[in-house]
């Protein structure tokens, strides 16, 4: 059978405990029809598909599944991520400030070159705001990535985020193909070179 | 709006007891009904929406990606083969 998607994206959501990685995702099983059944065995995760420039993505996103409440979460999570979500709760400043340890968290665990973004969540609770929008976007240029505010109780945000994280990851997997498959009498690149030594050193985890 | 991917899969017949319904009492016994059939889907990623619960007994069941119901099918851990029941799915045409 032929495959009918161009690219399979894996992707995390990661953040301290409540601040609503799992509505991000799912959504609560308030609802009337919602059986007994599903909600107490948990979901996993989901798949999604999207379109960009015409390809079709598949999303595959997993939920920590309260494994953060430990503070850690194990390299078999990360394995194959190539998406991290960053989660923080607008309204509460310490989760805001765990953004760092998750980070660190991720360079120990998962591969070197994994996408992230960071999403101030619960914006539509502006008048118990803790952390500013400014505090956010300047996190996230200290670190490289972009940045989101997202309202997952009032789908604000949530799906472009997704689609922003995903082009991202697309527009790194096709440059890396196209590095391997150069254009003829195109200068080969040495990427793997490159590469070795990136993850080499931020990948240790016993460092 | 639900996953039905038109030609690609072929019909099943899997004689499969323990679908749940509604839940209604608060024992450990689950309501269960016994589907025949369902439509085989090779490999999860066929799926164009659809959520995967946690693993139970080797297998993971399948729900609405959007509203979260179910189950409307289930993934075995060691085929790696999903079914979908027919039966709990509505069929429209794309």
């Amino acid at each position: 059978m032929a495959k009918t998607y161009d690219y399979l994206f894996k992707l995390l959501l990661i953040g301290d405990s409540g601040v609503g990685k799992t509505c991000i995702l799912f959504r609560f099983s308030e609802d009337a029809f919602n059986t007994t059944f599903i909600s107490t065995i948990g979901i996993d995760f989901k798949i999604r598909t999207i379109e960009l420039d015409n390809k079709k993505i598949k999303l595959q996103i997993w939920d920590t599944a309260g494994q953060e409440r430990f503070r850690t979460i194990t390299t078999a999570y990360y394995r194959g991520a190539m998406g991290i979500m960053l989660v923080y709760d607008i309204t509460q400043e310490k989760s805001f400030e765990n953004i760092k340890n998750w980070i660190r968290n991720i360079e120990e665990n998962a591969a070197a070159d994994v996408e992230k973004m960071l999403l101030g969540n619960k914006c539509e609770l502006n008048d118990k705001r803790q952390v500013s929008k400014e505090r956010g976007e300047q996190l996230a240029i200290e670190y490289g990535i972009k940045f989101m505010e997202t309202s997952a109780k009032a789908s604000i945000n949530v799906e472009e985020a997704f689609l922003t994280l995903a082009s991202d990851i697309k527009a790194k997997t096709e440059k890396r193909m196209e590095a391997n498959n150069p254009p003829k009498g195109g200068h080969q690149l040495k990427l793997t070179e490159i590469r070795t030594k990136d993850s080499w050193l931020s990948r240790c985890s016993l460092l | 709006m639900l996953k039905a991917k038109e030609a690609s899969y072929c019909e099943q017949e899997v004689n499969v007891p323990l679908m749940v319904q509604k839940k209604d009492s608060k024992s450990d016994s689950l309501n269960t009904e016994t589907l025949r059939h369902f439509w085989l889907v090779e490999d999860m990623m066929t799926f164009e929406n659809i959520g995967f619960s946690h693993t139970v007994d080797g297998r993971k069941f399948l729900v609405c990606a959007d509203c979260e119901r179910g189950p409307v099918g289930y993934h075995e851990l060691s085929t790696k083969r999903c079914y979908l029941s027919l039966k709990r799915v509505v069929h429209v045409d794309a």
